[in-house]
């Protein structure tokens, strides 16, 4: 677990979501997921933005990323995600979880606040581009996951 | 002076051998022709004709913002009136220009409040010109690789091939677009008398007629339908597009011939006639 996740007060957590709701599953894609889920780690109350960014033709990464960051996250967990988003959300310093699919933003919360999720170092993929992962949750099996920096 | 352009949404229907084609047509009739392949991320309308690239006479320059951070005040407005999504800014950071999803189009410079940010050139592009006979000119334009945003590319090369045109008094400038209906073809249709759509009788090659003929009428340029390849696939499946956009007949069928394919696979489409 990060200095940040141990630290206490307010901390607000990004998911990317195929709906509006907790119960939704974790859209796999950053950049063009449907909607954002921003969930308060502490009190777990959580609001739903959509993604405006979903059908531009390209600069969905920097749309979604601009659309976080002014929300004041400390994290994201997605399935996979681009390189242009991953580079300004790492030098904004939040941390960015990937490798979740097939789970409901319930269940990932769950993983996360467990500490079974690593920040990724390096961006996942090409973006929007990339269909649904395979293999579900596992610390490091996601598209690419595996790869050693 | 007529401009025509050759597109035809589809990658592969055939867009560069028929543009060349019709070079030589108009050549064969004694026409001093220009033709520009705007295909600037992978231009081979020289390989075609059998041609190297040589040196480029002319470098082409975009403009992009660099940020002053003694005079920027982080109020975000560039961020808000970035249409490309290409500035990113953390709460309380400076902004960050992704020059690679920048269309160099200048809105962050104006309307920055505290003068904090530059417009910087930058080499994004090459123009190279081949004079193959007389009558014949060819203009490439080649982007530097991984840039995102390559229609400034085509504009500047526009600029360049109308004045050259006028010099050498050219009778025709044929402009061979991309495939795909995005900016760099958008830019490549602009200012032609009419487009020439090159597709095919495919699934694939109806699909994307549809969405070159939504474009051109949208930018109000006449279009002639080219179906390449006519005695293959299902003829059926573009008839209902053509009719969707009120579009008489076919300009011209072009069947499946060896020869051609034969010519085009050896660069040796100049002067071949069909």
């Amino acid at each position: 677990m990060s200095l940040k996740q141990k630290e206490s007060g307010e901390i607000k957590i990004c998911l990317s979501s195929t709906g509006e709701t907790l119960d939704s599953q974790v859209d796999p894609r950053f950049g063009r997921c449907q909607y954002f889920l921003i969930v308060d780690k502490k009190t777990g109350e959580f609001k739903s933005i959509a993604n405006e960014g979903v059908e531009i033709s390209r600069g969905a990464g920097i749309s979604a990323a601009q659309i976080v960051a002014n929300e004041g996250v400390k994290a994201v967990i997605t399935g996979n995600i681009g390189p242009n988003a991953f580079m300004v959300l790492n030098q904004a310093g939040i941390e960015i979880y990937t490798g979740v699919f097939n789970k409901t933003c319930k269940e990932a919360l769950e993983i996360f606040n467990s500490g079974k999720l690593k920040v990724n170092q390096d961006p996942t993929g090409p973006g929007g581009h990339v269909g649904s992962g395979q293999g579900g949750f596992v610390p490091g099996g996601g598209r690419n996951q595996g790869r050693k920096n | 002076m007529k401009k025509i352009a050759v597109t035809g949404g589809k990658g592969g229907t055939g867009k560069s051998t028929f543009a060349v084609l019709l070079v030589n047509k108009f050549v064969k009739q004694g026409k001093r022709v220009v033709l520009v392949d705007c295909d600037i991320e992978c231009p081979n309308d020289y390989l075609l004709l059998g041609r190297k690239l040589s040196k480029p006479v002319k470098k082409v320059y975009a403009k992009f913002p660099e940020l002053n951070k003694l005079k920027c005040q982080k109020c975000g407005k560039c961020v808000k009136v970035c249409k490309s999504k290409a500035i990113f800014m953390a709460p309380g950071q400076h902004p960050q220009f992704l020059k690679e999803l920048c269309s160099g189009c200048g809105a962050c410079w104006i309307i920055c409040p505290n003068k904090a940010i530059r417009a910087k050139s930058d080499e994004i592009g090459k123009i190279f010109v081949d004079k193959l006979n007389k009558k014949f000119y060819l203009i490439t334009g080649l982007a530097r690789p991984a840039l995102e945003e390559t229609s400034p590319i085509v504009r500047e090369m526009k600029k360049f091939v109308f004045d050259f045109a006028k010099k050498i008094r050219v009778d025709y400038i044929i402009f061979d677009t991309a495939a795909g209906t995005h900016c760099p073809v958008i830019m490549a249709l602009l200012d032609n008398d009419f487009a020439y759509i090159v597709t095919e009788p495919t699934p694939l090659g109806s699909h994307d007629l549809n969405l070159i003929l939504g474009l051109l009428k949208k930018m109000k340029l006449p279009a002639k339908i080219i179906l390449n390849q006519a005695d293959l696939g299902n003829k059926g499946s573009i008839q209902p597009i053509l009719k969707k956009f009120n579009i008489k007949k076919i300009t011209q069928e072009i069947p499946y011939s060896k020869k051609i394919v034969r010519a085009y696979s050896q660069g040796k489409l100049l002067g071949f006639q069909l």
